[in-house]
């Protein structure tokens, strides 16, 4: 059985088609061919799926598609300014935080939020923000000095 | 696999007649989502996430109602229920992740009934109902009697929770959710322990105490026989310790793929003399162990 | 050889692909699209021994939907691995493990698939299974390969069975020796199976082109070893299949396919889509991942020291048990490299080791980040405190007693050239605070060392071609999963061209058209690929110096290349565009293209020659365990490292960092963990417990300069040698917390709570 979803993602509005058990992230990545948003666990456990859902950081493969409906939604794609990247994700590169940059589109996502929130976390704030955000590459040590690089910039402190 | 997005509480219970077993009710959907994938994919999905008045937290009769829908992140950013039920707060603040915490609700959590549920040794120290509506009645039940066995609860398979209610507790109570696990996020708990303890006017004797066990019993249980040993008595170091040993051998952990049974025997018996402790010392000033 | 002043190697420019990352590209293997692919899926096996009496896939074939299924009855009876040809793609007689593939359908949706494969129909007779590799060597054990033989090398008179491998060594006569110690330490450690987890999927498209060729896109290590191995299987000429690369979202040696028994599944891929005369994609999940690919194997190691009082080591003995799986994959390789590696990397004049590869009924190892290195260290450095306790002797000093010194031999190393050992201890023990920092109750203070040679092996060449304004292009056979292609290639060949780092482009691998090579595995990267970069971009240079010669009147030696121009040394003003010499080429060459390879005869002729300048490393940790549940926490870790020249600094660190949180990960959380029957309990992240950002402590790298290793411009493999000590480390902190030694792997609050009990604590 398939359902309509009517939603806004990056600002656009889309309507599409689905099975009813179709997850967001693959409404996202089949129907829409939006690549940027990963799957990875498939069962909330790694965060790689993460995008910006009314405003808060979920992970999409145990969303239904069907809850987009109405929803505004961010991904990946939709957080540069045409050539410009976002703060956040220019530190990503700068830090050298991105090597595999699988878990990376996530991260980007969680961190934004945390960043639109404060910008100065504490490392508590950033352990809420991304505990839910496997990396297997970097060991973690280059994208919190990412997340602090982008703080400082956000701020005008760098 | 059929899909309804019901309107109203009577259009879902309608459908939860007419599909019975074969239906699955969801709400954030990261526990439904993960069985639809991998189990069997349900005769029908009933999404009730379309029903108004589900969601919120609303002070009433002494105490807090809370929609089945609120979300664990909405119970986490309470101002009301970090200061009224910590011990609430606490197991919403543990929740997995902060992604799985902004659409995972405290009405799916507590239906999926899983014994390591998150939420469900605080609600059973803190002596919260469940509001629960069938097509042909409604009743309120306390959580002490709601859950039957790892997935199965009062709800049967026609039931639908709509909202809790946690009275208060004694003002002079204090209380804890000490969870066990080996990260420190994300991971399900191994042992849960939530302890509720009310001293007495002078602070000498326990007047009340509760304490909840997850994750070692086919349910989430009270340890009851250890809550009548340290009824009405001062809480010595020793009794401290016989204590939090009763609460060992009132739980019956299994052997799995997390750990052994004795291992979490021994979570239980420290987590029970660590909250114990703690809750005394908060609840009174005094140390409660040597 | 090395300059005084470089450009641009050395310093950290962003990633060459970071913008396409962080802006969501699709680049990787998953991220494939082909026109009107169909869907595969794999049968795997639901026993983990069982001999397979029946297939029945007809229901399977009448299935609407269904385009293909296929068996091993489809394919050639040809098998494939590495030391020992002993897999089917598809298993013919027997399955091995649950996990096994056994059968594969393609069809037009994921749903049909997973319908189809309920259908196929398997009668299996089960056998008896065995998990545990003491056991699996025992006469009563099962046979898992009836046809395979024991090791030709195998000891005289060893009674074994299911041994796929035998390694041994042998140094000076450590029974004398052993009997003149003052005091001896025997001991045995333990660690378990791993899964690497990278977070992206493996899969792999295929599709049959009009010419007969098959395509494959594979995010797989080992591109051109995929082609051999499709080739091979499918009984096709090896010039009909063409392998092209995605970028991997992480591979750590568990995306090895055609470099080991592993469960390929690029030919299985490719068998469908012939069969289906359509484009095939699998995707395999998250959870199907753990329990069929290839693993970081467990260990059982047997070590016992004998020792003088004054701390010199005269002699070792010990036996490596190492855990396979159903099928060799890497495991010869591996316990070899284990059973070397528990002579420790410390002076040892008297040494008999012997190492078993053993066959049981689980996942296969694979050459998963430092194959082999982590489970001996965890070893060789927990026996160093336990000896330096029994001595009374500071854990650090006695390591320095044993110190071997340029020229001298360890085990497996006929000649150290330079040792930055002791470096790396003394180091470390000022980062960490050895003496001075103030612990508390429960707290903790650990120190192991480590080394990891670059695993031998043929090597892999290089093409650059400089483009008519300057830039360059550059083929290598090594893929992209986080390391060299984005930051240490691009920056060789922009110094070595004296062009931007932006003007360079590495391209992914195409087995059509890239120079061959073995694998992007062993920590040989830079050594492989960044030399024959840079022989290559120098063969480019000379080429456009030999043209920019005669137009400047000059000798070539005379010329330099800065800035895109091409200048008469100490002249300034003579000079000449390179896009201009480029463009010139047309008429004079037809096109710059250089060419490099690392050759690996002459670097093994000069380690003879000169002795071996191996990496080494030293990690310090302080824990803090608790008492009442055995949770560890590290509260600060240091990982110090020679790695010769950094090419590019933060990318050097992060592959310290992250080698060392996989290790970090393996102490603490992960395991993969299974029944009796060989079941795998927790193949999904819900119970496969990856480390968190909240309990990874701040990993602080420091580089130390001054040994330079064989590498283009004196630097040394970086990918896996931060795996090795962080297992010992994190276990001496806590018998420095706790005084209890945990011997078994992980380190998890179970074990450890146990082990304090069992200690009376």
């Amino acid at each position: 059985m398939s359902v309509t979803v009517n939603t806004t993602i990056n600002g656009k509005k889309i309507t599409g088609r689905a099975e009813a058990a179709t997850s967001l992230l693959e409404f996202l990545r089949d129907s829409l061919e939006m690549k940027g948003t990963k799957l990875c666990c498939n069962t909330g456990e790694c965060g790689a799926c993460t995008v910006i859902f009314n405003g808060k950081p979920i992970n999409s493969c145990v969303t239904l598609a069907a809850d987009a409906e109405g929803a505004e939604i961010t991904t990946i794609e939709g957080l540069a300014d045409g050539a410009s990247l976002h703060a956040v994700q220019q530190a990503f590169i700068d830090t050298g935080a991105v090597q595999c940059g699988y878990c990376t589109p996530g991260y980007i996502m969680s961190v934004k939020v945390l960043l639109d929130r404060t910008t100065k976390p504490t490392a508590e704030d950033i352990d809420e923000a991304v505990s839910g955000n496997i990396c297997r590459c970097t060991g973690y040590a280059k994208i919190v000095d990412a997340i602090h690089l982008a703080a400082d910039r956000l701020a005008g402190r760098a | 696999m059929e899909y309804f997005a019901p309107k109203s509480i009577s259009e879902a219970l309608s459908l939860l007649d007419r599909y019975g077993g074969e239906a699955r009710v969801i709400a954030g959907g990261t526990d439904v989502m993960v069985d639809v994938k991998y189990k069997e994919e349900p005769g029908c999905l009933i999404n009730i996430k379309a029903i108004s008045g589900l969601a919120g937290i609303k002070e009433s009769n002494g105490g807090v109602r809370i929609g089945a829908l609120t979300t664990i992140r909405e119970i986490e950013t309470s101002a009301l229920i970090r200061e009224k039920l910590p011990v609430l707060w606490e197991a919403a603040h543990q929740f997995a992740s902060l992604q799985i915490r902004n659409t995972a609700t405290i009405g799916g959590n507590i239906c999926r009934a899983s014994p390591s549920g998150e939420t469900l040794a605080p609600l059973l120290v803190l002596d919260a109902k469940a509001n629960l509506v069938f097509s042909d009645k409604e009743t309120a039940q306390p959580f002490t009697g709601f859950f039957s066995g790892p997935g199965e609860t009062s709800l049967g398979v026609k039931g639908l929770l709509t909202a809790i209610d946690v009275p208060y507790p004694a003002l002079a109570s204090r209380s804890v959710y000490l969870k066990h696990a080996v990260r420190g996020a994300m991971d399900i708990a191994m042992v849960g322990v939530a302890v509720l303890v009310t001293p007495d006017a002078a602070k000498n004797n326990v007047q009340e105490v509760r304490i909840g066990l997850a994750a070692v019993a086919p349910t989430p249980i009270r340890a009851s026989k250890t809550e009548a040993l340290l009824r009405g008595k001062p809480l010595t170091p020793t009794l401290v310790k016989q204590a939090a040993e009763m609460a060992a051998s009132e739980s019956s952990p299994i052997d799995d793929q997390r750990s052994s049974a004795e291992y979490r025997r021994w979570i239980v018996e420290a987590l029970t003399r660590r909250g114990l402790a703690q809750t005394w010392k908060a609840a009174t000033g005094k140390e409660a162990t040597s | 050889m090395a300059k005084a002043e470089f450009s641009v190697v050395g310093s950290s420019p962003g990633r060459i692909g970071g913008v396409e990352r962080v802006v969501g590209k699709g680049v990787y293997g998953i991220d494939v699209m082909l026109k009107d692919q169909l869907h595969g899926g794999i049968l795997r096996s639901q026993y983990a021994h069982a001999r397979i009496v029946s297939i029945d896939t007809s229901e399977a074939r009448a299935l609407r939907g269904v385009h293909a299924v296929v068996t091993a009855a489809d394919t050639p009876d040809v098998r494939y691995g590495r030391s020992y040809m002993d897999r089917y793609i598809l298993a013919r007689t027997k399955v091995r493990y649950m996990g096994d593939p056994v059968a594969a359908v393609a069809a037009e949706t994921p749903a049909i698939v997973k319908q189809a494969l309920k259908k196929i129909k398997i009668v299996y007779e089960p056998l008896p299974v065995v998990i545990d590799p003491e056991e699996a060597m025992k006469a009563e054990a099962p046979t898992l390969h009836e046809d395979m033989p024991l090791p030709k090398n195998l000891p005289e008179g060893a009674k074994v069975k299911n041994v796929c491998g035998f390694a041994a060594v042998h140094v000076g006569d450590p029974e004398k020796a052993m009997a003149e110690a003052d005091i001896i330490v025997e001991e045995a450690y333990e660690t378990k199976m791993i899964h690497p987890q990278y977070l992206e999927p493996r899969m792999t498209a295929a599709q049959v082109e009009p010419n007969g060729r098959i395509t494959v896109w594979a995010n797989a290590q080992a591109p051109f070893p995929v082609r051999q191995e499709v080739a091979k299987t499918l009984g096709v000429p090896l010039n009909n299949v063409r392998v092209i690369s995605a970028e991997l979202g992480g591979g750590f040696g568990g995306k090895g396919s055609g470099i080991t028994s592993g469960a390929a599944i690029e030919p299985i891929c490719a068998l469908l889509a012939m069969k289906a005369n359509r484009a095939v994609m699998i995707v395999l999940d998250k959870a199907e991942e753990t329990i069929s690919t290839t693993i970081r194997a467990g260990a059982k190691m047997y070590i016992k020291t004998g020792v003088k009082k004054d701390g010199t080591i005269l002699a070792r003995t010990g036996k490596v048990i190492y855990d396979a799986g159903a099928y060799s994959g890497f495991g010869t390789q591996a316990g070899s490299r284990c059973t070397n590696m528990l002579g420790g990397w410390y002076l040892m004049p008297n040494c008999h080791i012997d190492g078993y590869v053993v066959y049981t009924n689980k996942q296969v190892c694979g050459p998963v980040r430092g194959p082999g290195g982590p489970q001996a260290a965890f070893a060789v450095e927990s026996h160093m405190d336990s000896i330096a306790a029994q001595l009374g002797m500071d854990p650090a000093e006695f390591r320095m007693k044993n110190m071997p010194k340029p020229g001298d031999k360890i085990v497996g190393v006929a000649k150290l050239r330079d040792v930055s050992l002791g470096e790396t201890i003394r180091i470390a023990k000022e980062k960490i605070g050895w003496g001075k920092v103030k612990l508390e109750k429960n707290q903790g203070i650990g120190i192991a060392t480590g080394s990891w040679i670059e695993s031998a092996g043929p090597g892999g060449g290089a093409v650059v071609k400089v483009n008519e304004d300057g830039s360059a292009t550059v083929h290598i056979g090594k893929i992209d999963m986080g390391t060299i292609p984005g930051f240490g290639i691009p920056m060789i060949v922009a110094e070595e061209l004296g062009i931007p780092v932006s003007d360079v482009t590495v391209l992914n691998v195409d087995t059509d058209a890239s120079p061959w090579d073995a694998g992007t595995v062993g920590s040989r990267g830079i050594l492989v690929s960044g030399t024959a970069s840079r022989l290559a971009a120098i063969d480019a240079r000379e080429q456009i110096f030999k043209m920019a010669a005669s137009q400047l009147e000059a000798s070539p030696d005379d010329l330099e290349i800065k800035d895109k121009q091409i200048r008469v040394k100490g002249t300034p003003a003579k000079s000449v565009a390179l896009a201009t010499i480029a463009t010139n080429a047309h008429n004079v060459i037809g096109e710059v293209i250089g060419r490099g390879y690392c050759d690996n005869l002459k670097l093994m002729a000069e380690e003879k020659a000169h002795g071996s300048s191996q990496p080494f490393t030293t990690h310090a940790c302080v824990v803090e365990v608790d008492p009442d549940t055995g949770n560890v926490k590290i509260l600060k870790y240091v990982a110090v490292h020679d790695i010769g020249f950094p090419i590019h600094r933060a990318a050097v660190e992060g592959q310290i960092e992250g080698a060392a949180a996989m290790s970090i990960g393996q102490a603490l959380c992960e395991q993969v963990v299974f029944d009796k029957n060989g079941r795998t309990m927790n193949p999904s992240f819900v119970d496969y417990l990856m480390p968190t950002i909240n309990m990874m402590p701040r990993i602080e790298t420091t580089l130390v300069p001054g040994y330079p290793g064989a590498g283009p411009y004196g630097a040394k493999g970086a990918g896996e040698i931060a795996c090795v000590p962080p297992l010992a480390c994190i276990a001496n902190a806590i018998y420095n917390a706790t005084g209890v030694r945990v011997r078994r792997l992980p380190l998890s609050p179970e074990n450890v709570l146990r082990a304090l009990k069992e200690a009376g604590r």
